[in-house]
């Protein structure tokens, strides 16, 4: 067992050459020389593995899951000729339980109040409550109502 | 008429003052027991199952280079607050809503078992952790390398934190099993879950992941902010718009009936939150009457001495011409004495080169005498004094060659003294007509005000439709198929072909062209000219005023708000309540933040991300489609527990909103009960705890043995874990 309360100093005696100065508050907060001794030394972190994208990612539990599930149905199709599968198997992944599209009836609201808007500007194509909304989208610069566009999240294709 | 209690202060944020604090390991040294953490993506808690509350702190961490000293440091959580450069090398675990950045992750776990005061040289305690609902196996495999390889943990326990929390709250008597029914909905930084429980077991093959989470929220507030307040002096940033969503947003309990109300633009006002940011008065320095009156007193001093001054210079000047003057007149005078000879030596030497040279400058002393003494006796020089002309009517052979060019000169100065003079009729005739037109317009009004008020007032009306229609052509012709840009297009071609035929015609016929013999025919190239003649518009605008000037002098049921200039810049009654404005100048009203139709609209979207461009089903919607997987009574066994859990559930409202919005779905005798986690930020990981300390603990986790031969991504299929990649 280690020396107890060997490792309660904030700063380790790194290499002795330590210049008197008050350390800022964030070298009070830093931890990177607080000692580890719980970690296994002889551990190498797989680099290649821990750079991999979310896009990456999310591809391979995709395509894992396909193969699995293609596995699984000849598997059962070899034992029990005639089963509907399509059922049987469900591993829900992250792809899976993900949410459909939005189904429920639109509805339109004032890209400028949130009001509701029954209507929509074809210049623009943005939905506005009332004539004085109207007047002062008449009024945004071509860039501001891309930008009100896209918190909606329409983004004009550019023609 | 200022509602001051709608105004909400923007907290002042202040610096963390407390680095890291080591516990003492000696308690829990050897005593095996497990070790928790909730790996969330916006809040990493960790501690022993014994202690009541987590450690807990910010889930990031921020490798940075200390400039000034050039040492390295490493900052967890809020830590990395303290040093300004370090917030944007922030990293953090979890990219959206799944565990990615494993050297994010291995910094921030180092900090938690530091901070836990471990010493020994493996972390020798079961650990039960959180895992995202169907995990990319991918995060798995990377935590699991970690906790076994890194540090050396005997076991490793997979939850998903909705059901932890859920445990917490639904705890069975000791040795009876887990058997609650429920619906948990899980609220994340970065996503939303539902996930229906029965007999205690979570049903993750029917869970449904909405993408849209509390970070979403808050970004979607803050875009809305930024397109309402486009130049907002202060810096808005995600940890604001945070702040505001948790303090003055709430789910309405039916979103359409609210928006309804608020058109109103009272109500709309009356529903306002308005955010003060921190500010800074200008510093003014209050000058006390007297201090004014002083500084005055002083100006007025030093005027009079500057005044003084130039006065005594000035008469120095004209002490020193007079002498000088003198002088010359003197020398003058010697020359009928003296002999010739000596008469041009005096004046050689006195720098005349002759007897004019002399005259002239004696007589321009003398005219500049005249003028500073006249000046100095403070009369004004009278140039209506008709200057005499004694040469002009002289005839020219009676006179000499000077008096000739004398003539000449006079002739000239006549000439334009009587231009001057005629100038000078022209203008008080004019100042007359004017008069009379006043006079005669007065007259009209004191005889017929009313008449006289009208009369001016369609004069404004038909200038004000004059400006409005040629603003509204301006706005025509930036369309291409508008009716303005297509007739403009129309009259060019009609130019353009008059000018090819014009010659042939000519040849042909001997006929003139005949544009332009009407003046009016040069209005075609005002009228296809797309800046608007900016002279029409200034005249229109000036006569305009002079208008609006006279009806604001008499009539008196004209006041400003009938001009020109406020009814343009009149903003309508909706959209001033919208988004108020503030004088110029007022730096208090200028760092404000009006939320109204946002307080509701943000938290909206969680049952309508569509709302804001993600096209998923809300929660309301994703519920439904869970319930069509279910048996009726399951789902009446579902809805009489629907567990809310997860920071951001604490919005205000929700549990209506969800009522509202679940009743018409399902059969009217089924009794729905919401009900929310006893402490929604805390209770995945106290369920955890709890649940570590049960027997049934040691069957779900994942041993080193196990590990070893299994690999990274299997674990045991229990109520509270993942399916994916279980046994």
């Amino acid at each position: 067992m280690p020396p107890k309360g060997g490792f309660k100093k904030k700063v380790a005696p790194s290499d002795g050459t330590v210049t008197p100065h008050v350390p800022s508050l964030a070298e009070q907060f830093s931890y990177l020389h607080n000692p580890r001794p719980f970690k296994n030394p002889n551990y190498t972190k797989n680099i290649n593995r821990r750079a991999k994208n979310l896009k990456t990612v999310l591809g391979q539990d995709r395509e894992r899951d396909r193969a699995e599930r293609e596995r699984r149905k000849q598997e059962i199709l070899e034992t029990q000729p005639g089963f509907n599968v399509e059922d049987f198997y469900e591993v829900p992944t992250y792809a899976l339980i993900e949410s459909p599209p939005y189904l429920m009836p639109q509805r339109h609201f004032c890209d400028i109040t949130g009001l509701e808007a029954p209507y929509t500007d074809p210049a623009t194509g943005l939905r506005y409550h009332d004539k004085s909304v109207y007047a002062a989208i008449q009024s945004l610069s071509p860039s501001t109502v891309k930008e009100y566009l896209s918190a909606r999240g329409v983004n004009s294709i550019v023609k | 008429m200022d509602a001051t209690e709608n105004i909400v202060r923007l907290p002042i944020y202040s610096l963390p003052t407390q680095p890291l604090q080591q516990q003492l390991y000696d308690p829990y040294r050897d005593t095996g027991v497990p070790l928790i953490i909730d790996n969330g993506a916006t809040t990493l808690r960790w501690g022993f199952a014994t202690s009541s509350t987590p450690f807990s702190g910010q889930n990031a961490i921020a490798k940075y280079k200390e400039r000034k000293t050039n040492k390295p440091l490493l900052l967890f959580g809020e830590g990395i607050d303290t040093e300004s450069g370090a917030r944007s090398q922030a990293r953090a675990p979890w990219e959206g809503d799944v565990l990615l950045n494993f050297d994010a992750l291995e910094n921030a776990l180092d900090y938690a078992f530091i901070q836990l005061g471990i010493d020994t040289p493996t972390i020798n305690h079961p650990v039960f952790m959180t895992e995202r609902i169907a995990t990319p196996l991918h995060s798995r495999a990377l935590t699991s390398e970690l906790m076994f390889e890194l540090y050396s943990v005997p076991s490793l326990t997979f939850c998903t934190d909705g059901l932890a929390s859920f445990y917490q709250n639904h705890r069975p008597q000791p040795g009876t099993p887990f058997t609650s029914d429920g619906l948990v909905l899980s609220f994340n930084t970065a996503s939303t879950s539902v996930i229906p429980i029965l007999n205690g077991k979570g049903i993750l093959s029917h869970a449904k992941r909405i993408p849209w989470g509390a970070a979403h929220a808050s970004d979607y507030l803050l875009k809305l902010i930024q397109l309402k307040y486009p130049n907002f002096p202060s810096k808005i940033g995600i940890p604001q718009t945070n702040w505001m969503l948790q303090s003055v947003c709430e789910f309405a309990p039916d979103y359409p009936a609210k928006l309804r109300e608020l058109q109103d633009p009272i109500k709309l006002k009356a529903s306002e939150r308005i955010v003060q940011f921190p500010f800074a008065l200008p510093v003014q320095d209050e000058k006390s009457e007297e201090e004014l009156a002083r500084a005055a007193e002083r100006r007025r001093e030093q005027g009079r001495k500057l005044q003084e001054i130039a006065a005594k210079n000035r008469m120095e000047k004209l002490a020193q011409k007079e002498t000088d003057l003198q002088y010359l007149l003197d020398l003058r005078e010697a020359r009928s004495t003296d002999s010739k000879r000596e008469w041009a030596s005096k004046l050689q030497s006195e720098g005349f080169d002759s007897d004019t040279a002399l005259d002239d400058t004696i007589k321009k002393l003398e005219l500049y005498v005249k003028k500073a003494r006249k000046k100095e006796a403070g009369e004004a020089d009278e140039p209506m004094e008709e200057p005499s002309f004694p040469l002009i009517d002289t005839p020219d052979a009676d006179l000499d060659e000077e008096q000739l060019k004398d003539k000449k000169k006079q002739k000239l100065i006549k000439a334009g003294w009587e231009a001057r003079m005629r100038a000078r009729k022209e203008k008080e005739r004019e100042r007359e007509e004017k008069e009379r037109e006043e006079k005669r317009e007065e007259e009209e009004r004191l005889a017929d005000l009313e008449g006289w008020a009208s009369h001016l007032r369609h004069q404004q009306q038909a200038l004000m439709s004059k400006i409005k229609a040629r603003s509204r052509r301006k706005a025509a012709l930036t369309d291409r198929k508008s009716a303005a840009a297509q007739a403009r297009m129309k009259n060019i071609a009609n130019l353009a072909a008059d000018d090819n035929k014009a010659p042939k015609k000519k040849r042909k016929t001997g006929g003139e062209d005949m544009f332009g013999a009407d003046d009016a025919d040069w209005q075609i190239y005002r009228k296809i000219s797309i800046t608007a003649p900016s002279s029409d518009e200034e005249d229109d605008i000036t006569q305009l005023q002079v208008i609006e000037n006279k009806l604001l002098a008499h009539d008196p049921t004209f006041t400003d708000q009938n001009t020109h200039a406020f009814l343009t810049t009149q903003r309508s009654a909706l959209l001033s309540a919208f988004r108020p404005t503030y004088e110029e100048g007022d730096i208090e009203g200028h760092t404000r933040i009006h939320l109204s139709v946002e307080r509701w609209r943000v938290p909206e979207t969680y049952f309508s991300p569509n709302m804001a461009g993600i096209d998923s089903a809300g929660i309301d919607e994703s519920i439904q489609n869970i319930f069509n997987r279910f048996s009726e009574s399951e789902k009446a066994r579902l809805v009489k527990n629907i567990f809310l859990t997860g920071t951001p559930s604490q919005l205000p409202g929700i549990i209506p909103r969800l009522h509202n919005s679940l009743r018409p779905i399902l059969d009217p005798d089924i009794p729905i009960q919401i009900v929310r986690a006893a402490d929604p930020s805390l209770d995945a990981w106290k369920g955890m705890a709890s649940f570590s300390q049960t027997p049934e603990a040691a069957t779900a986790g994942v041993t080193r043995a196990e590990y070893d031969e299994y690999g990274p991504e299997r674990i045991k299929r229990w109520w509270g874990g993942n399916w994916n990649g279980s046994v």
